[in-house]
């Protein structure tokens, strides 16, 4: 229904919410029947250019079990000065700076537009952004040259006071002091024996001094009274001795012998990062920025051995249990992860090498603390290098996309419970009256953290009906670290319907957001895949959709041509086909590596970016019209057409074979034949729409009709036609795919079949 | 103004490498999108694949008018940048710094424009790094700081390889300008704050 399109648009733009249900089914054993769960994906930071925060604190319910905030839901009195907390019924005082206030003189939080409204906190410190920069020597030459020039352009890009710290690693694991004068110090580390937080601590000379600190010099007008330490220096002091340190760094001097790989003390140099700032600046922001360009080979967390003639561990070593050094190292970095996680810093890694780096075994250091992972050939290349600089683009009042340290707190009316969030973050072990027994995801808590964060950060929160009452009401409490280095807090409370499943499904239907539900159901599937077998998981997934057809198609019992989906659950088969052939729940021709990145971007993107990841978009362009959105289906390849699809990881424009052979005969340049010269040009001024503000950046492939790389799209594209049904229709229309691959028809076919079964 | 130009990706090195974007053209990204590619098509609920019809020979002809949208290329001259009209600038801010910045700081910077100059003078920048340069020094002479900020930036991001070896003593430079000026502002505004009162007359009130 347009109406309910409208509405939960309106809702996402204001509230950065999307819901799988809109209407919410009023019993616990009817939500069961649902199918897909009552859950939402939530945006916390979501850019909203028109909403300026408001300088003042939130007012919170006084019962101490509750502490919600008030918001456009809450009853109030004016004249008794008093205001109903939603959640608990509550009646709480205004405080005295709320003396003024009347119907026609209503505060910002109480209006019906504000019901996403974000305020500035006063107190306490403010403390600067931090950046450690860890680095692999273990490079080529060219590639070492690469990476030292983009981090000293990244000291063009940090905030003046931010600080800044620098850990070389390679065979051994050096912590360089920065000063200003003199020589330049650095602490070495061995890179095969561990180390722990306190022995780390010693070893840098960070422990506090037991005498009292002597009398400082008074403090220069533009110096921060915060305690900067040996190793962590502001921008503005170290840029120059900095710039000249990365620019002496050599590659690791210890030689490789023949068939080998280098020594690489990742694990040790990761422990010593995470020490360091554990130890220097706990609970503040801080970003700890892993570059390597190899698997770490040697000490704890090592993931392979240095003999080249043993590869690294694959899917199939995987599955046959014969990857030795996997259940070690995971361990490793998810120690240090969740320390770091603890403290409110976060890890990035960007792996830039021809062969896997370990990314299967060291997720866990992205996933949990909300760091970036970035995986490219080198780092010599444009991907890195704008990936890399697109960390600090700015948004329009010019502060730093990203922020810090977030808690998220999630508030439920009494009918709802909590039963988990997918997502980067680590609980928070919140226990109280709205967690759910029922864990969906990371769950048994009510608040989690989410160490870094940038407005496509988005997470699924999943739930539970238990009961029904007045109006279903949801409150997100996310306090975080703005990078102006502000304490901020923003609020969202949403509200919905309830209704009755037996008796008003069809209201329920229509407020069904099939987009919403398919990739909440697709964070599931992926959290799932972490743990169980790959064909488990997809009997899950088919489980599901069967269930969900038979509940909610219109059909006639044993007739599959009689079954029918409303408009609100179309796309949704769709999805699910799409979703298991992607590469977030297929493992074949991907590496673990791979996989593991993919997993790690489908669990953080918002949900436009998490759709175009399941069922990559397919634009057509041609003389017949405006470019169009056509199906995925290799139907749509034909010889008049240029495709352009978005993978989210690559985009891929394909001419079609006529098209190409116009190309090479050169029409573009005859000026009789201007338009098709601008046809051409199209889709690359699409594409480079796309290319300008996607992190991270995609792969671009430029191909045609037979050309290798055409295997891109023709691997996403719903296989319609093969070489088993080529002559099916009479007419060749399209290429046909060479795979044995189910196609959607046959897909579909299947499905309804089941769903209309008496058996299932 | 920062140059806005893509260039091709690494090719050799990473063979579906995106295109690269300048500066000023990654700054810009952010506002509203012309098309808007997300939306998808549902698959036919009985499920046959459309036929089209068989495409043609030739590509359409364009209408006879031949509107030629390319504009005529006037051969632009462009002037020399002159190296002394951009170090000159720079080592006199520098000497304003002198007496308020310490010596380490200043011996650091002076080092690097140094080097600044050796480069140009031996050839080996290009010529948008010495157009760009010049446009810098025009915005520190006119003390607009953020400007003069933004394009050492968009230098450093476009072309790092060139100058990343000098143009952090450019950066100090700004910042330490930037302080000075700041606090003669401040001065200034103190003695003339200090000289008004004394000329008010008790009773009246002046206009803000």
């Amino acid at each position: 229904m347009a109406t309910y399109l409208e509405f939960i648009q309106q809702n996402e733009e204001r509230d950065g919410v999307r819901f799988s249900w809109n209407v919410w089914p009023s019993s616990r054993l009817e939500a069961t029947r649902m199918v897909v769960p009552l859950a939402c994906l939530l945006t916390p930071l979501k850019e909203r250019p028109d909403l300026p925060p408001v300088q003042y604190e939130p007012v919170l319910c006084s019962r101490p079990t509750c502490k919600a905030i008030l918001n456009p839901l809450c009853q109030v009195d004016y004249r008794a000065r008093l205001w109903a907390c939603n959640f608990c019924f509550q009646r709480n005082q205004f405080p005295p700076a709320y003396a003024g206030i009347s119907e026609v003189n209503q505060p910002a939080e109480l209006m019906p537009q504000f019901s996403t409204i974000e305020y500035v906190v006063q107190r306490g410190p403010q403390c600067p952004l931090i950046f450690l920069y860890v680095v692999d020597t273990c490079l080529e030459e060219d590639d070492l040259q690469a990476l030292k020039e983009s981090l000293q352009m990244s000291l063009s890009l940090l905030p003046p006071d931010s600080l800044v710290g620098l850990i070389t690693f390679g065979r051994m694991v050096q912590v360089h002091e920065l000063s200003c004068e003199g020589i330049s110090k650095s602490y070495v580390f061995r890179g095969t024996k561990d180390l722990t937080a306190k022995q780390i601590q010693d070893m840098l000379g960070l422990t506090k001094p037991t005498v009292p600190v002597q009398p400082v010099q008074p403090a220069q007008p533009h110096e921060q009274p915060f305690v900067s330490s040996r190793f962590l220096q502001p921008v503005h002091k170290i840029d120059m001795n900095l710039t000249d340190l990365l620019g002496e760094l050599q590659r690791d001097p210890w030689p490789v012998p023949q068939g080998k790989r280098p020594l690489r003390s990742t694990g040790v140099a990761v422990s010593i990062a995470v020490g360091l700032l554990e130890g220097t600046f706990p609970n503040t922001g801080a970003r700890i920025m892993l570059f390597m360009g190899g698997p770490p080979t040697q000490g704890p967390g090592m993931v392979v051995g240095d003999e080249l003639k043993v590869p690294i561990r694959s899917w199939h070593d995987i599955e046959k249990d014969n990857a030795r050094f996997m259940k070690k190292a995971t361990k490793h970095y998810e120690m240090l992860a969740n320390r770091a996680a603890a403290n409110g810093h976060c890890i990035d890694i960007y792996a830039c090498a021809l062969d896997q780096t370990g990314l299967l075994e060291m997720k866990c250091c992205t996933n949990l603390t909300g760091g970036y992972m970035v995986m490219g050939d080198s780092f010599n290349t444009s991907l890195f290098k704008q990936t890399f600089q697109r960390i600090f683009s700015k948004d329009f009042n010019g502060h730093f996309r990203m922020a810090f340290g977030a808690t998220l707190e999630v508030k439920t009316s009494r009918e709802l419970k909590i039963a988990g969030a997918i997502g980067p973050c680590v609980s928070l072990n919140v226990k109280g009256p709205c967690v759910s027994e029922n864990e969906l995801g990371v769950g048994g808590t009510s608040q989690w953290k989410i160490c870094g964060l940038d407005p496509t950060s988005t997470l699924g929160i999943y739930f539970e009906v238990v009961s029904q009452g007045g109006r279903g009401a949801v409150q997100f409490v996310t306090h975080y670290q703005h990078s102006s280095t502000q304490r901020r807090i923003r609020v969202t409370t949403v509200a919905r319907n309830w209704a009755d499943a037996q008796s008003q499904l069809k209201h329920i239907e229509a407020a069904f957001d099939q987009e919403a539900a398919a990739v909440l159901m697709a964070r599931l599937g992926v959290f799932r895949a972490e743990s169980e077998e790959g064909p488990d998981v997809l009997r899950w997934l088919d489980r599901q959709l069967i269930r969900l057809c038979q509940k909610f198609g219109q059909y006639n019992k044993e007739d599959p041509t009689s079954f029918r989906l409303s408009d609100s659950f179309s796309l949704y088969p769709q999805f699910m086909f799409h979703l298991r052939r992607s590469p977030f729940l297929q493992v074949f021709n991907n590496s673990p590596d791979e996989s593991s990145c993919y997993r790690h971007h489908f669990a953080r993107q918002d949900l436009t970016q998490s759709l175009i990841m399941i069922q990559p978009i397919l634009y057509s362009y041609s003389f017949h019209g405006p470019p169009e959105p056509v199906l995925l289906d290799s139907s749509s390849i034909l010889p008049d057409r240029i495709l352009l699809m978005d993978t989210f990881f690559q985009i891929v424009i394909y001419l079609g074979e006529t098209i190409a052979q116009w190309q090479k005969a050169g029409y573009q340049d005859m000026p009789e034949y201007e338009n098709f010269k601008h046809l051409l040009q199209a889709p690359l001024d699409d594409a480079q729409e796309i290319l300008q503000a996607r992190f991270p950046m995609p792969r671009y492939i430029n191909t045609e009709h037979g050309g290798s790389q055409a295997r891109f799209l023709l691997s996403k594209v719903n296989p319609s036609q093969t070489h088993n049904n080529l002559y099916a229709w009479g007419q060749e229309t399209g290429a046909p795919i060479l795979t044995d691959d189910v196609s959607l028809q046959v897909f579909m076919d299947h499905l309804k079949k089941l769903a209309v079964s008496s058996a299932c | 103004m920062a140059e806005l130009y893509v260039k091709p990706g690494n090719k050799e090195r990473g063979w579906n490498d995106p295109p690269q974007f300048s500066y000023g053209l990654q700054t810009q990204a952010g506002g509203p999108k012309r098309t808007s590619l997300t939306k998808r098509v549902a698959a036919p609920q009985d499920g046959s694949p459309r036929v089209g019809p068989p495409p043609p020979s030739r590509p359409p002809l364009v209408g006879s008018s031949l509107s030629s949208t390319q504009p005529t290329n006037f051969p632009v001259v462009e002037s020399e940048t002159l190296l002394e009209d951009v170090l000159t600038p720079l080592e006199q801010a520098l000497e304003d710094c002198r007496g308020h910045t310490k010596k380490q700081v200043c011996d650091d910077i002076s080092r690097r424009l140094a080097l600044l100059q050796e480069q140009w003078a031996g050839g080996k920048l290009s010529m948008p790094v010495k157009k760009r340069m010049a446009l810098l020094v025009q915005e520190l002479s006119s003390h607009q700081w953020d400007a003069a900020d933004d394009i050492h930036r968009s230098l450093m991001v476009d072309h790092v390889t060139e100058v990343s070896q000098w143009m952090v003593g450019v950066k100090r430079l700004i910042a330490e300008k930037r302080i000075l000026s700041s606090e003669e502002e401040a001065n200034e505004e103190k003695s003339t704050a200090t000289a008004e009162q004394n000329q008010t007359v008790p009773g009246i009130q002046q206009a803000p």
